[in-house]
């Protein structure tokens, strides 16, 4: 009876998850029918933040690894794209660009996270590397200058989408853009979502859950952990790549660990359990920090820093999870 | 030969002023396994108590001693409002310690402004040994660092508090059992580490610019330098920790560019850390 | 009037957030409205993160311009109005920023950036809005590799580059202290062109270097780098570390006692760094910018009463205040001169022209690389000074230096 009460409560919070995400990609659909300007300019990056913050959720909400080193891969996304757009390639470079970025990325967070996982690093000293990893990352991008134009960084081109020799369509305007962005965000969205729901994404839980339980029925624990290591670094490495050639400028800072934070920032404020709240939270945590920027300059990361406490200390999942039990509350006292 | 011998006694300040910064955290992070991330805002808080002491007309010595009491009063009052409720979630005081640094660093925008700040150095001039200049000051505070590490070895293992501490380290649940007060005996070290960053903080402040990132550059390297040398190994971690990461960044600079230099340590401290999880010195009893 | 209101106004309702603001604030568009429509100029200035130190005077020499411009009764009997934006000193965020400022509050011109990194995010911003940037800082020069942050018909540079800001005074630092350099610079690309540059002249001069090292970014420690200068027997350090490196360093060059036999000549601290820094640690060395507070020119008498006159007798402005403070003054004539804000219009105006009252002495754009023809001058720190009005001691002037041709296709 009680198991079957809470499968349907499951049920319906999986249900309220799928509308909200429904809602939000509609809403994201019309606003550039409806407006034009600044926002449509500037919500594909916060979109790619959102992005951005799904990698990292995915890990850290799902399998319980924390990592500050998000930021690498996001930059390191806009650097191979970047380089090989820069090359006269028979094929639009900016498809082999995406490929690199994605490829590249997931090599070298397999590698890393292999060599990592297979000697138990975890917890508190995993996140110690990925912060050395930030730091590395921005390092490499001022020192190697000939590659990455180093502290000054590197600019991009708005790349062409093309079909053969028949079609193109253009991303140098705002619209085009943001709707290339905003296709890449959803599909990056469904796969992640269906990841976490797969079998592996039940040995990921699992792993989280109880790491020594999944090894005794014969997981093999630091090969999923490398794996969704490597599929989030990959991701990162797409909305970075994407967010360098919105933006078209990359530079070392991007890599570093001031970003990496910040990325944590948003999506412990929003909640680290769900991609979609993550989502949400990478795209409305950076913006309200634009907005409020704009208005007090000299305090807006106070303000930051003070919200992220309180989040971190009263609501501990996030607003995602105090959202539905505050909205209960008012429901069951009307 | 003398060129060696620059090499040597420059990885030797350079590895003891390290240590210096770590102290506090190899306290904190080391003995009750709180991972502060607001260590580097207690060093620049430490550094700008300082100059503000200075300013005020103390001594110098005065000063530091109150930045250390200062910042230690801080972060016990951050103990008591918030982190002793998370001792349990490792993550949690994690992100906590970090908003703590966020809201710290900001602070001391607002109350100090942002110029570059200047503690004028208590012991101009410099030792000469052979032709090799070394400054006084910092000569000073390497010599100061050596006996703070041995005090605080020292405190740990032939005094009664010592014997809680490590007996807290040990064994969680046993301590408690035996009828210690862990959660008094987890403030007391949280403050202590508090403090040491702050006496870091004001020791450091006539090495430096004063600017509200100062502590920044020590945070990561702190963390290593406590990682590597192994947690709760105060005295020989601390130091070896250091100088692999501060001492042996001068010798690969010898090799290399500074850039090159700065990469290669932090590749070797993720891959040492991969070898030795439990640090050099570290037991394996993790 | 009201047909611009009631289009801001129908967009308020779809923008959602961002649009609330714009509502906010129409009220005030609205009570200034009356009078004229403003001329909007975005400034984008490091007002918090780690260049923070050179935001404020950054910022100010904006705004004190603005204020004198529109006490005068504005440009085409239009005021000026500054809308601010906060770089972070974050290159992403100098992107955001310089979207914001044009699409959303619609300003006319963009003023400001800080580092290079930061005005070649704004780059391809200005390429693909067509407007025009005008940047204070000294830099490293401009190559057509890195259009479109330099190179730019957009962007025009008002502080000084290497050719104007290190070669007059090459010949006579080595006649003075020798011809061993040791060359220190943070590893970035503004160290890595003026050593270049620097190079270039010393060369031809017999000069010989005897080190050259480039450090990351915050980095606490120099032994190293200080026994390096020492066993090179360095007799003169040719210095381009910036932030608080350079400070770092040169109090760790202080207590290393090495100030007593090895002459120092930095081309990054102006007023601010060397204030941080203190006089023992600074009395010496060698400085040169294009402006200084210290200089003896009617034009900055003038400036400085006005300038302490707003923001108090301790507050401090630089050569990258002043280069903001000529950037304002120079669009508000090259506005009137071509008689609309128009950016084409503007630009032509802009190139060739002349502004006489600048705080360091007349200073021209020139048309065909949009760089500024500056005076360049060498200042000695004093020993025991106690603040800026006795800082510097002057040691050359030039009061008009022709920077190099941009190293760009020309006319841009």
């Amino acid at each position: 009876m009680s198991m079957a009460v809470a499968d349907g409560r499951a049920r319906n919070r999986r249900l309220g998850e799928e509308i909200v995400a429904a809602v939000l990609f509609l809403l994201l659909t019309a606003i550039p029918v409806v407006t034009s300007g600044y926002v449509v300019y500037i919500l594909p990056q916060y979109m790619l933040y959102g992005m951005l913050a799904m990698s990292l959720a995915l890990l850290w909400g799902n399998v319980g690894i924390l990592s500050f080193g998000q930021a690498a891969f996001f930059a390191l996304g806009g650097y191979a794209l970047g380089i090989v757009m820069k090359e006269p390639l028979a094929i639009n470079p900016a498809y082999v660009g995406l490929l690199v970025a994605l490829v590249s990325a997931a090599l070298i967070a397999a590698l890393v996270g292999w060599f990592l996982f297979s000697a138990g690093v975890r917890d508190s000293y995993f996140v110690l590397v990925t912060l050395a990893l930030s730091i590395i990352a921005e390092q490499i991008a001022v020192s190697q200058s000939q590659w990455t134009g180093g502290w000054n960084g590197l600019f991009l081109m708005r790349m062409d989408l093309t079909l053969g020799s028949a079609l193109t369509y253009s991303l140098t305007e705002d619209a085009p853009a943001y709707y290339a962005v905003l296709v890449v965000m959803v599909i990056t969205y469904a796969v992640l979502r269906a990841l976490t729901r797969s079998r592996f994404g039940k040995l990921l839980a699992g792993i989280r859950e109880n790491e020594l339980r999944m090894t005794s029925l014969g997981v093999s624990v630091p090969l999923c952990k490398t794996l969704a290591f490597a599929v989030s670094g990959a991701v990162a490495s797409l909305s970075g790549a994407l967010y360098g050639m919105h933006s078209g400028f990359v530079s070392p800072s991007l890599g570093g660990v001031q970003f990496s934070t910040e990325i944590v920032v948003w999506v412990a404020i929003a909640g680290r359990s769900s991609l979609l709240a993550a989502l949400i939270g990478g795209i409305t945590v950076s913006s309200i920090s634009n907005l409020l920027s704009s208005i007090t300059p000299q305090y807006w990361q106070l303000c930051i820093g003070i919200l992220f406490i309180l989040v971190i200390a009263y609501f501990r999942g996030g607003v995602a999870a105090a959202l539905p039990s505050l909205l209960g509350r008012f429901r069951s006292h009307p | 030969m003398g060129s060696f011998a620059g090499v040597l006694i420059d990885a030797t300040l350079i590895t003891l002023v390290l240590a210096l910064a770590a102290t506090g955290l190899a306290v904190v992070f080391g003995l009750i396994g709180v991972v502060n991330m607001g260590h580097g805002a207690f060093l620049t808080l430490g550094a700008y108590f300082t100059w503000a002491g200075i300013q005020a007309g103390l001594p110098f010595l005065i000063a530091v001693v109150l930045s250390a009491l200062g910042v230690g009063l801080i972060g016990l009052i951050l103990e008591l409002v918030l982190i002793r409720h998370f001792y349990d979630r490792p993550f949690e005081t994690l992100l906590l310690t970090w908003g703590m640094f966020l809201v710290v660093t900001e602070l001391i925008k607002i109350v100090f402004g942002t110029d570059f700040r200047n503690v004028p150095s208590p012991l101009p001039g410099t030792l000469s040994m052979g032709d090799i200049q070394i400054p006084a000051y910092r000569l000073a505070v390497s010599l100061f660092t050596i006996v703070l590490l041995f005090g605080l070895a020292g405190l740990l293992f032939h005094t009664s508090v010592g014997l809680r501490v490590r007996a807290l380290v040990q064994q969680q649940e046993s301590a408690a059992l035996l009828g210690l007060n862990v959660e008094r005996l987890y403030r007391q070290v949280f403050t202590l580490g508090a403090a040491l960053a702050g006496l870091a903080g004001a020791l450091i402040s006539p090495m430096l610019s004063i600017d509200p990132y100062i502590g920044n550059v020590f945070l990561v390297r702190s963390f290593f330098v406590v990682t590597l040398g192994g947690l709760g190994q105060i005295l020989g971690g601390t130091v070896v920790g250091s100088f692999i990461i501060g001492g042996s960044e001068t010798l690969f600079a010898l090799f290399s560019s500074q850039v090159v230099a700065q990469t290669i340590v932090f590749a070797l401290a993720i891959v040492l850390l991969r070898f030795r999880p439990t640090g050099l010195l570290g037991s394996d009893r993790r | 009037m009201e047909k611009t209101f009631g289009r801001v106004s129908r967009r308020t309702a779809l923008k959602g957030v961002a649009g609330a603001v714009a509502a906010m604030a129409a009220p005030s568009v609205i009570t200034k409205a009356w009078a004229a429509t403003p001329i909007k100029v975005g400034v984008i200035s490091p007002l918090t993160g780690a260049w923070t130190v050179y935001g404020k005077a950054h910022y100010s020499g904006f705004e004190l311009a603005v204020g004198e411009i529109n006490k005068a009764g504005g440009v085409l009997g239009r005021p000026i109005e500054i809308v601010v934006g906060d770089s972070k000193t974050e290159p992403r965020i100098v992107v955001e920023q310089a979207n914001r400022l044009i699409r959303q509050e619609r300003v006319d011109f963009l003023a400001g950036t800080f580092s290079s990194a930061e005005r070649n995010a704004a780059g391809p911003v200005v390429a693909q809005s067509g407007k025009l940037l005008l940047y204070p800082t000294w830099y490293e020069g401009q190559s057509q590799e890195f259009y479109p942050g330099v190179c730019n018909k957009g962007i025009f540079m008002f502080g000084p580059e290497p050719s104007q800001q290190v070669w007059p005074h090459v010949d006579y630092i080595m006649k003075k202290h020798g011809k061993r350099f040791f060359l220190i610079g943070s590893d970035y690309a503004w160290p890595r062109e003026t050593n270049k540059m620097f190079k270039e002249k010393f060369k031809e001069l017999g000069g010989e270097v005897v080190g050259e090292v480039y450090i990351p970014f915050n980095t606490p420690q120099y032994e190293s780098v200080l026994r390096d200068i020492r066993n090179a027997k360095a007799e003169v350090v040719f210095h381009s570390l910036t932030g608080s490196d350079t400070v770092n360093f040169r109090r760790q060059m202080h207590a290393a006692g090495m100030n007593k036999d090895i002459a120092l000549w930095t081309v990054d601290d102006e007023e601010v760094v060397t204030s941080g820094l203190g006089p023992e640690v600074s009395a010496g060395t060698y400085v040169s910018f294009d402006y200084f507070m210290t200089i003896d020119q009617p034009n900055n008498k003038a400036f400085l009463e006005k300038f302490r006159a707003k923001y108090g007798p301790d507050a401090l402005v630089n050569t990258v205040g002043v280069g903001m403070y000529n950037a304002a003054h120079m669009l508000a004539l090259a506005i009137a001169k071509a008689g609309a804000t128009d950016t084409a219009k503007v630009r032509d105006a802009l190139g060739g022209l002349t502004f006489e009252q600048a705080p360091q002495g007349p200073v021209r754009m020139r048309a065909d690389d949009h760089q500024a023809v500056l005076p360049s001058y060498l200042m000695q720190v004093r020993n025991n000074w106690t603040g800026v009005n006795d800082m510097f001691q002057q040691v050359q002037a030039l009061p008009s230096v022709d920077p190099v041709p941009a190293k760009c296709k020309l006319p841009l």
